[in-house]
């Protein structure tokens, strides 16, 4: 098993960084979501990640702690990781994505 | 090279796989996109055996992101770590042997401009140090020597990335590497100076832990390619892998050198000036108005 970057979103959604985006070496990895966290009160949205693009650099790791000073972003081993964004479920909208979580080694449901 | 290259023919949409059918109806053709949107728009760029954590791949990735009019862009490469990115994306990449990319990429030019005329189509050169200052030396001189109207990319690692690690030219003086066991004899070779004297109207140096900067200079490069004659941009592009920067330190090590010795540089002619000013609308060139006469 290897280490794939997760994101929280209760502490990215109460921020508007987006700065990991911008930084992750792979395209198309690290999404944005922007109405991630609405239900709970958040206005700004939060960034995901495509687990299955994710090549476990942790760079985005390093940007969100000593970058953005969020710490929202942790690496965990794939079969642990719960249900999670991948490729085949995004979905790309006006200026936004957003992704129907499953789990990366069960598949859906 | 057109907006239509990439639409499906009628009935076919539902056959494609998801990502191609993502990047027709979601990607940056004919849109304006910007860096600051990414994650919200699909790019162009797809999964390529890179290193994880590579800076290099980040750089290819935001200069796609960049490129001013990615339906008429075509990039050209060579042997060496980037190319196994730069020819996985959504537009047309042509190889060049080994240090040929230069006089590739000044035939393509020239051809397009012949069967195309005035409408632009964007050549840009995106290769390694040691295929751009050692290999292809001469070609790359060349061709701004010849003021071919396109942009050169050097991906400066500082070292042979796909063949484990030997010296090139614009590795540093006295740096050990796995083939280099005695270190470097010589300076690192003065590519930013040949480019102003050979002719370039827009040179830079970058690096990629500055996202923004690195989209602006991308456009501002291939904008000036277009018209005004070749730009060369040259960016810092780590090599985590024979350089040992543990990938979660990828971007420390960017900060530190940026910081050092790769400070942001431009160099821009007059001529080059003006016409980002005049067509594209950056302020930042327009001539400085005359001071106020003061009042007597
Ligand atoms: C004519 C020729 N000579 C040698 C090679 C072997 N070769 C492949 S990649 C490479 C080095 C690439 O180094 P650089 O251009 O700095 O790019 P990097 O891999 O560091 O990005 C060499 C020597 C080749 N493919 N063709
Ligand atoms: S850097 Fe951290 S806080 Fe910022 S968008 Fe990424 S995960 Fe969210
Ligand atoms: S660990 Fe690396 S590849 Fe994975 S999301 Fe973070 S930056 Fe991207
Ligand atoms: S060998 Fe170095 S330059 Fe090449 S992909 Fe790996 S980290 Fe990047």
């Amino acid at each position: 098993m290897y280490l794939v970057a997760n994101i929280e979103t209760e502490i990215c959604a109460a921020t508007s960084c987006k700065l990991c985006t911008q930084y992750c070496p792979e395209a198309n990895t690290i999404l944005y979501d922007n109405e991630a966290g609405q239900d709970q009160g958040f206005k700004y949205g939060a960034a995901y990640v495509a687990v299955d693009r994710c090549k476990g650099c942790a760079q985005c790791v390093w940007v969100c702690d000593n970058m953005a000073k969020h710490n929202a972003i942790k690496m965990e081993m794939i079969d642990q990781i719960g249900d999670t964004a991948l490729t085949e479920n995004v979905t790309y909208g006006e200026k936004t994505s957003s992704a129907v979580l499953a789990n990366p080694v069960r598949g859906q449901g | 090279m057109s907006l239509d290259y990439v639409k499906f023919t009628p009935g076919f949409g539902k056959f494609m796989p998801k990502e191609y059918r993502d990047m027709v109806e979601h990607g940056p053709f004919g849109k304006k996109v910007s860096v600051s949107q990414v994650g919200t728009f699909k790019e162009i760029l797809e999964e390529h055996p890179m290193c994880a954590g590579c800076a290099m791949t980040l750089f290819i990735r935001l200069a796609m992101v960049a490129f001013p009019n990615p339906e008429d862009t075509i990039t050209v490469g060579t042997a060496g770590c980037g190319r196994l990115a730069i020819s996985q994306a959504a537009i047309p990449f042509v190889y060049g042997n080994y240090g040929d990319q230069n006089g590739v990429a000044s035939g393509l030019t020239r051809g397009l401009r012949l069967r195309f005329g005035d409408r632009p189509k964007d050549v840009v050169v995106m290769a390694g140090d040691g295929g751009m200052a050692d290999i292809g030396f001469a070609q790359t001189l060349h061709s701004w020597f010849r003021k071919e109207k396109f942009t050169t990319i050097m991906l400066d690692n500082e070292v042979y990335g796909n063949t484990g690690g030997q010296e090139s030219g614009m590795t540093n003086r006295n740096q050990v590497l796995k083939m280099a066991p005695l270190g470097k004899k010589f300076e690192k070779m003065d590519m930013l100076g040949m480019a102003k004297v050979s002719g370039c109207a827009y040179v830079a140096t970058v690096v990629p832990n500055n996202p923004r900067r690195v989209e602006s200079v991308i456009k501002k490069a291939v904008l000036v390619a277009r018209e005004i004659g070749p730009s060369y941009i040259q960016a810092y592009t780590s090599c985590n892998i024979e350089y040992a920067i543990p990938t979660d330190k990828v971007m420390e090590d960017a900060k530190t050198v940026e910081t050092d010795r790769y400070k942001f540089t431009e160099y821009i002619t007059d001529e080059a000036k003006e016409y980002l000013s005049q067509l594209y609308g950056y302020k930042e060139y327009l001539p400085k108005p005359a001071a106020a006469v003061e009042k007597q």
